[in-house]
């Protein structure tokens, strides 16, 4: 323990050992996922976002929506995200392989995300949950994301637009090979 | 931390002591060359954490093997690893050419290689409706043999074919039947491992079929 | 109080020679330490006040608390773990830093660079990286700076006069080199040649934790060796175990990202394989801690370290360590970590570790290094005491109102959470720092010339 090329060669080896036990091997296993159909011939999942959806998350990542929000769902027997009604299967690897950047996020202020779109019934729906803030909800009024015209109705700006196409998109309403949706 | 400055407090009094470190560095090294022989307090502690070690692996060694899933990429649930062995791509799936390897080895010295067998002595297999249809029927002649007088095509044979299957494995034994099934232009759905395995369970170590006894339970189909 | 010593020379030759750059990163930690607490109070208003400067897309709760979080990891811990470890392996190693500048430069662009990227987060660039979040070419410049900054601990491990080392400097030596590692490659899989799906999760997984166990725990582990066996004048306990703590530390904890990422879809045995790490972490928590009270325990040592400024911090800090740690451990296990996933309990769990643990052991060490550096008294005791009430109040509040919050939000499906206890701690927090900043910055004021009073 005297030798610091020793100590470095250590340090470096147990970084090493953890980068290849978990990120290679990860690699390995997940670096080639790709869409599925959830039964034989079928369309593939997760579906394509739309163009709108992409420029979407930009905007969801841009005012920091991760910080209160996850997109994940956990087993039934890991928590009880499924029994509080945000999907009705756990989300699994392949739901993601269409995301530039994975925002599971590790907090939750709000409910999850990750089945957002199929739970809501219409764009104004989420439109008025933005630009209001709901009674009991920490979530403040994103007024800045709509303008109000002289008679009094509200217009969303383009970036409420799609951050709106964007979390419409957000659904785990299929089955994927790994997880079936319960009858 | 008193609230008069010039007290005994020495993390205040602004000085330092240039020999204490090469002091507290010395007498660590010390201890760190003695360790050796310990002093008494602590003897067996080394001991101790040896064997906490051990432990410790065993334990990850356990856990692992009871929560890693198989190590496969599609568990993402403890629960539900059954699920995902039905649903996921370990389906078995015949492999026709492992079929055609062993039915050469084991069956084609009677069945020949083109499946016509030999006139008067061993049926053929190609075209017989025997072997088609209900895949039991082959299945069960396959794992159990069949001895007596029947009837192939319009010509009668005296068989006696041994249990091939006692001593195949379930993925085996469905290659083999899903070749036969499917070469010399024989067209019928290839079978699988489970089925193979199912039927081996409930015929258990029995003897040869006769063919009044294979037929009244899966009579040949006629087309 | 405040007496002037340059005239008996107190300053040693080795603190006078890397004066300069330790000056740099606490005065640096020390504004960034004052930005962080006044976000994290802006942070805990918004949850209590939702619409207090909600007209903005600026000041959302997002932006402004990946802003307090960057601030006070890179800004102020980082800043003041590189002027620690330079200080206590240059006390160590019998250094003398001739190229003061180097450092000096590296901590300048390390700030600018911060400065650059928080701005930009500010108005909007940000990704949804925890500690990455700053746009991506921030990192290259930021690890450069980081080698001009606190590559000096091992050139004066690698030119000390005798072989022998003490545990402190292993833990620097670790420290300094995982943290270029990661950010390398974290940089690089997740934001210039992003993986595919929920990789970037484990890659983040991966990053955050030996960030925070290994680039900020081990560094504060060496300052709590250090001063516990410096302070108390006694040797550590078990000595012989160190090694093994060390090495312990350093191997199971860049195993443990998995674990925060339980239930999560990445499959189960890599989460099983963090679990299996998070648990081993049993290992080197028993032997820190049983090396740590078992020096100041004995003849009445807890009672001395409380009367000691410096120690009193470590001492605090030591226990979050081991508190956090067990934490950590327990809460690894699938069953408990289902109950308060996502919940105030992480966070709870988070500040314990990196402000009840590093940021306490810091102050302690800023106690004691900062009258040597300047060879003057810290100016107003009151000060300190104020410093260390409202610190440990503060955040004894935060971590038992999240644990407990955290907690009690298991099987509801409301996410209603009382914010008052945030805010009174936050508001408690900032006036420790006040008191804190405005003791230091007097000290460092009052002395402007140190090259004037080297003693030789």
């Amino acid at each position: 323990m005297k030798n610091l090329n020793l100590i470095l060669a250590g340090v470096f080896f147990t970084l090493a050992a953890s980068f290849g036990g978990l990120l290679l091997s990860g690699q390995v296993q997940l670096g080639q996922l790709h869409r599925a159909p959830a039964e034989e011939g079928g369309p593939l999942f997760p579906a394509k976002e739309p163009g709108l959806a992409i420029q979407g998350r930009e905007v969801y990542l841009s005012l920091g929506c991760v910080t209160c929000h996850t997109q994940q769902v956990r087993p039934a027997g890991q928590g009880n995200d499924i029994a509080r009604g945000w999907a009705s299967r756990p989300s699994v690897a392949r739901d993601y392989v269409l995301q530039s950047q994975v925002l599971l996020g590790n907090r939750r202020l709000g409910p999850d995300l990750v089945n957002y779109g199929a739970r809501v019934k219409s764009d104004d729906e989420v439109h008025t949950h933005l630009r209001t803030s709901m009674p009991g909800s920490v979530m403040p009024a994103y007024g800045f994301l709509y303008t109000q015209s002289k008679d009094g109705s509200f217009r969303p700006t383009e970036d409420a637009v799609a951050l709106v196409a964007y979390l419409k998109s957000l659904k785990i309403d299929y089955s994927s090979p790994e997880a079936k949706l319960k009858q | 931390m008193n609230d008069s400055h010039s007290s005994n407090n020495h993390s205040q009094r602004p000085s330092h002591e240039d020999s204490s470190d090469s002091r507290l560095v010395e007498a660590h090294s010390q201890l760190a060359k003695n360790k050796e022989e310990p002093s008494e307090g602590f003897s067996s502690l080394p001991i101790v954490i040896v064997f906490l070690f051990c432990g410790f692996g065993f334990w990850a060694g356990v856990y692992l093997t009871r929560n890693a899933g198989g190590f496969s990429a599609n568990t993402f649930d403890l629960d539900a690893p059954r699920l995902v062995a039905d649903s996921g791509p370990k389906v078995f799936e015949a492999d026709l050419a492992k079929g055609e390897k062993l039915f050469i080895q084991q069956c084609a010295a009677c069945h020949q290689a083109n499946g016509l067998g030999v006139p008067g002595a061993f049926p053929p297999l190609a075209g017989s409706p025997w072997p088609l249809g209900n895949d039991e029927r082959i299945i069960k002649i396959v794992l159990a043999g069949l001895a007596g007088e029947i009837e192939v095509k319009g010509a009668k044979y005296v068989g006696n074919m041994p249990n091939i299957g006692a001593g195949l494995n379930d993925a085996q034994v469905a290659n083999i039947v899903s070749y036969v099934r499917s070469a010399w232009g024989n067209n019928a759905e290839a079978v699988t491992d489970v089925k193979v395995k199912d039927i081996r369970k409930a015929i258990g170590g029995r003897g040869q079929y006769s063919p009044k006894e294979i037929l009244d339970a899966h009579p040949l189909e006629t087309k | 109080m405040s007496q002037d010593y340059s005239s008996r020379g107190s300053v040693s030759r080795i603190d006078a020679s890397i004066s300069v750059p330790v000056r740099t990163f606490i005065f640096s930690s020390l504004l960034w330490l004052l930005v962080a607490s006044v976000l994290s109070l802006i942070v805990a208003l918004k949850l209590q006040v939702p619409s207090f400067l909600g007209e903005c897309p600026w000041f959302t709760y997002g932006r402004i608390e990946t802003l307090q979080r960057n601030a006070f990891i890179y800004g102020w811990a980082s800043n003041a773990l590189f002027a620690l470890n330079l200080w206590i392996m240059s006390s160590l190693a019998r250094f003398e830093l001739k190229s003061s500048w180097l450092p000096v430069l590296g901590g300048i662009v390390w700030n600018l660079t911060l400065t650059y990227g928080l701005i930009q987060v500010l108005l909007g660039q940000l990704n949804g990286f925890a500690l990455l979040e700053m746009p991506k070419e921030v990192a290259p410049a930021m690890v450069v700076a980081f080698l001009f900054a606190a590559l000096w601990p091992a050139v004066a491990f690698a030119r000390r006069p005798t072989g022998n080392v003490f545990v402190s400097q292993w833990y620097i030596i670790g420290a300094t080199f995982v943290f270029p590692v990661i950010t390398v490659v974290a940089q690089l899989m997740l934001l210039w040649c992003p993986t595919l799906g929920v990789m970037q999760a484990l890659v983040h997984s991966w990053f955050y934790q030996n960030l925070i166990l290994l680039w900020l725990g081990g560094s504060a582990l060496s300052a709590v060796y250090y001063f516990v066996a410096k302070e108390s004048g006694r040797t550590i306990s078990a000595y012989y175990l160190a090694t093994v703590g060390f090495w312990t530390l350093f191997l199971f904890a860049s195993w443990t990202g998995p674990a925060t990422l339980l239930g999560g879809p990445i499959p189960v045995w890599l989460q099983s394989v963090g679990v299996v790490a998070a648990l081993l972490m049993l290992v080197p928590t028993v032997i820190t801690a049983v090396n740590i009270f078992g020096t100041l325990a004995p003849r009445n040592g807890i009672a001395q370290a409380w009367n000691n400024t410096t120690l009193r911090f470590v001492l605090v800090g030591a226990i979050s360590f081991t508190l956090s740690a067990l934490l950590n451990i327990v809460f690894s296990t699938r069953s408990l970590n289902a109950l308060v996933r996502f919940t105030p309990f992480g966070q709870a769990q988070e500040h314990l570790a990196i402000y009840s643990f590093v940021s306490m052991v810091i102050f302690g060490a800023a106690y004691y290094i900062l009258p040597r550096l300047t060879g003057s008294f810290w100016p107003s005791a009151k000060l300190v005491h104020l410093h260390f009430w409202s610190c440990a109040a503060g955040s004894l509040l935060f971590v038992v109102a999240g644990l407990t919050q955290g907690w009690a939000a298991h099987g509801r499906t409301d996410f209603a959470v009382s914010a008052l206890p945030g805010l009174l701690a936050a508001s408690l927090l900032l006036v420790g720092h006040f008191a804190f900043a405005l003791n230091a910055l007097g000290m460092l004021a009052a002395d402007k010339a140190p090259s004037n009073r080297r003693s030789y």
